[in-house]
């Protein structure tokens, strides 16, 4: 048996994307170099022979899909009515907490300027966010952020495949730092505490006053004597 | 995104409708309002976008407190800014202008609604594309096909098909001796004397009127109840049979059953 056998036998038996690390579990003979030589292998024997599906990279594994093409026969089969697509709110609020993970309602809500409950409910039945934890601040919220399947969701293999701050053509980066929490530059994150934290708290204290450098300082005050 | 303003002339702010719903909320309608009108969004005329704001909030449904808060949150925010800037303002410019956090938050949710487009269109991408178990699985079917119970829809229908003759004289009237359920159970009893089973239409021979029919069945149910008889039917809408109980009836007696607790129902 070939390794590059052995990893495809394991990757069609799967209806989720496996690691490097998963697929070398298959045999004691395996490391993960071999199992990415045999992706490789098979990723181009696929192509090559115009097979009706690719090895395609997910979620920071590996899955058989059809190639899109295909969608059309494909979905003549689906009987079970799905709804796969994602309402506007939603989407903003996923974009909110893929780019500010560790986040809590109130800033998402401060963000989009609504009631985000609602929201938040329909994207953790999806499996889309879960919580991650709690704030250290007044009492104690909860905190949300992207799970894999958000990932398999929409088809990227890392949160790097999220479009970047400076792809977008919205230029305000010195103020709005955006980006993947998985870059993580200490700048960026700097930048977070001091543009958003503060945000959030004056919205969380005070909701009549968003206007900026005053504003803040007196949430920061009225925060403390809260 | 399918933002549709009923276009007032820029120079017109006394008119400006603007259907809140379509809007995913106040800083959407915000952003609407500046990007439509290329309104320059780092200096942002206050005043003016204050009066369109509130106009195209005229309508919003007071009843939605969560929905309407929002809209309202926002125009508290507008006039308190609008009123700071009337006051003088301390040296320092940029951290002075009183509409900074406004412009901040604007350009933030422009980003955030651009990027919720571009996950929109990976979605979309992703979603053509399936791995194993996209096709359902065929749904289970019971490999022999069970015997059809009677139920008491068919059984009713089975007795509403019995004919009945039309009375010539459709005018209403009193009888004095209305069909009793007590004549149709001695009627059934008599019949099943001589054999363990009869036809219900058999039971009709000889009577004329709705009220035959019906008082005959409810007979044939109470009876059923009771204990005493059986009903069975093999087919919808097939000749429905009464069977005498003592005789041991060739079948199992879950329909009847059935039939039992409905017929006492009525």
């Amino acid at each position: 048996m070939n390794a590059h056998q052995i990893v495809e036998a394991v990757l069609f038996a799967s209806d989720a994307p496996l690691t490097a690390d998963e697929l070398a579990r298959a045999d004691e003979g395996l490391d993960e170099d071999h199992v990415e030589d045999a992706l490789q292998r098979l990723k181009a024997e696929y192509d090559d022979a115009e097979r009706a599906f690719q090895l395609t990279e997910l979620a920071g594994g590996y899955q058989i899909l059809t190639r899109p093409e295909f969608a059309p026969y494909l979905e003549r089969f689906d009987n079970v009515p799905r709804s796969t697509r994602l309402s506007g709110p939603a989407l903003e609020t996923l974009a909110i907490i893929a780019y500010r993970q560790p986040i809590g309602r109130l800033e998402m809500e401060y963000i989009r300027g609504v009631s985000a409950s609602g929201v938040i409910r329909t994207l953790q039945d999806r499996r889309l966010i879960d919580i991650v934890g709690r704030s250290e601040g007044l009492g104690r919220p909860l905190l949300y952020g992207t799970t894999q399947h958000f990932l398999e969701h929409f088809g990227f293999k890392s949160m790097e495949d999220l479009p970047h701050p400076e792809e977008l053509p919205i230029v305000l980066r010195e103020r709005v730092p955006l980006g993947p929490e998985s870059e993580g530059s200490e700048e960026a994150e700097e930048e977070q505490q001091t543009e958003l934290l503060p945000a959030a708290q004056e919205y969380d204290g005070t909701a009549n006053e968003e206007e900026g450098g005053q504003a803040e300082e007196g949430a920061d005050t009225e925060d403390e004597s809260v | 995104m399918d933002l549709t303003l009923t276009k007032p002339a820029p120079e017109d702010e006394g008119f400006l409708l603007v259907d809140t719903e379509q809007f995913q909320g106040p800083l959407d309608l915000l952003l609407h309002l500046i990007r439509t009108q290329d309104i320059e969004i780092f200096d942002i005329p206050v005043s003016k976008i204050t009066a369109q704001f509130l106009q195209a909030i005229r309508g919003l449904d007071a009843a939605d407190l969560d929905g309407a808060g929002e809209f309202l949150e926002m125009a508290a925010t507008l006039i308190h800014i609008k009123a700071q800037m009337l006051l003088p303002r301390p040296l320092d410019e940029e951290d002075g202008d009183p509409r900074a956090e406004l412009v901040r938050r604007l350009l933030e949710y422009e980003q955030i609604r651009e990027v919720s487009q571009r996950l929109r269109a990976a979605e979309a991408d992703r979603s053509r594309r399936h791995g194993k178990g996209y096709i359902p699985a065929r749904p289970r079917r019971a490999v022999a096909e069970l015997p059809l119970e009677t139920t008491w829809d068919e059984v009713f229908a089975a007795a509403l098909l019995v004919k009945m003759p039309i009375p010539r004289n459709r005018e209403h009237r009193v009888t004095t001796r209305p069909v009793t359920m007590e004549e149709k159970a001695v009627l059934i009893l008599d019949a099943l004397k001589h054999s363990s089973r009869v036809e219900f239409s058999k039971l009709m021979d000889g009577f004329r009127g709705r009220s035959h029919g019906v008082m005959t069945f409810l007979a044939g149910l109470e009876l059923t109840r009771r204990g005493i008889l059986l009903l069975r039917q093999t087919r919808p809408f097939s000749e429905l049979w009464i069977y005498r109980r003592d005789d041991g009836v060739p079948d199992e007696p879950a329909p009847a059953t059935e039939e039992d607790d409905q017929g006492a129902d009525v």
